[in-house]
């Protein structure tokens, strides 16, 4: 057992570690954990990513307590997670106590004023490719009037005309989705 | 400023709980929570820790709790919120994985979600909306967004790449311009 503990830190910290950008950076290292180790299998990976995707919280940390769970129990899930988060979190914390230090350099001023705008594409961009998924019907790739998701278009347009004019409460338009979602799949 | 250890990971929690259909909604919930609500960051500080946490390794909803966890009580303090921010889904994981993979086949489950997932769009793009004026508001600002805006929707680049070559345009320019007007 605790062989099986010791890898689970030691492939869930490589993973911490290269897993850059985003929740499903994740995924390509767990479908080679499960071709190496045979911890579980392909079907119960598939669902994890189902479970993952319905369960709050970022994927990957889903992922990997998920994973630990099914592989070694609760104990297993504790290593997952914990090891998950080792490396970012350590070069977290260099990384904002130098950037406290050197703050009101003129340099760092110069470097984040350009990130700034980056991100903020950055997270637009985030925004429009998921609107292209979801608006585009997911067996094909171009987005022409045949096959855009009409039902998707609908509830996007009913969602943002209200929340771009109130004032917005994440939660309120989670719940919103959601019901929307329901509504319009069942009756429509 | 009520930033008690055990203040922060209340409300880390419940950003947790509500961080469904993945990281994306954790910039908006932070903004809520910590930048309106209790004023322990600015806009602006917000948007510099989603800039870090996208060029770090690690999961980016995790990184930009450590660095609001840091701001708002050092390191104790970036620990309860990155154990505030796990905690919801651990929790959550534990008591359902044996039905777990049941839930997800009802439709109602499905459907629930497919709407969510249009709302995580819904809060990213209103987000932006909002920090748009602290981030864009110059013509060189302009220019960069919408160049790292059509070179990460066209070509098959890393966020971490763009962000660090836009730091490292940013860094030249802006010893240029102060060239200039000295």
């Amino acid at each position: 057992m605790l062989k099986i503990y010791l890898l689970l830190y030691y492939e869930f910290f490589k993973i911490g570690i290269f897993a850059l950008g985003g929740g499903y950076a994740s995924l390509p290292f767990l479908y080679y954990l499960q071709s190496k180790y045979n911890w579980f299998s392909i079907n119960e990976l598939t669902n994890m990513i189902a479970v993952s995707n319905i369960t709050p919280g970022p994927i990957g940390i889903n992922m990997a307590t998920y994973t630990g769970y099914k592989t070694a129990g609760i104990i297993g899930s504790i290593i997952s997670t914990t090891a998950i988060v080792t490396v970012p979190f350590i070069l977290t914390i260099i990384f904002i106590k130098l950037f406290n230090k050197y703050q009101s350099c003129n340099a760092v001023n110069n470097i984040f004023l350009g990130l700034r705008p980056a991100s903020c594409a950055l997270l637009a961009s985030i925004g429009l490719k998921l609107l292209y998924q979801t608006l585009a019907l997911s067996d094909t790739n171009t987005l022409t009037a045949v096959n855009i998701d009409y039902s998707a278009l609908i509830l996007f347009i009913c969602l943002i005309i209200p929340f771009s004019l109130i004032k917005k409460n994440p939660l309120l338009i989670i719940i919103a989705g959601a019901l929307g979602g329901i509504l319009i799949k069942t009756f429509i | 400023m009520n930033n008690s250890l055990f203040e922060i990971l209340k409300i880390f929690s419940i950003i947790g709980i509500q961080l469904l259909g993945g990281g994306y909604v954790i910039v908006p919930l932070l903004k809520k929570y910590l930048v309106e609500e209790r004023k322990w960051m600015s806009e602006e500080e917000l948007v510099n820790f989603y800039a870090m946490s996208q060029c770090l390794p690690g999961i980016i909803a995790c990184n930009i709790a450590i660095c609001a966890g840091y701001k708002a009580r050092g390191i104790l303090g970036s620990i309860m919120a990155v154990l505030g921010i796990i905690l919801p889904s651990f929790i959550c994981i534990i008591l359902l994985a044996n039905v777990l993979s049941a839930i997800v086949s009802y439709n109602i489950i499905k459907n629930a979600f497919w709407g969510i997932r249009i709302s995580v769009i819904i809060l990213i793009l209103v987000t932006i909306k909002d920090i748009w004026s602290k981030s864009v508001n110059s013509k060189y600002t302009y220019l960069l967004f919408f160049t790292v805006l059509f070179s990460f929707l066209l070509l098959p680049l890393s966020p971490a790449v763009i962000i660090i070559l836009s730091a490292l345009i940013s860094l030249i320019y802006g010893s240029i311009k102060r060239g200039k007007n000295a």
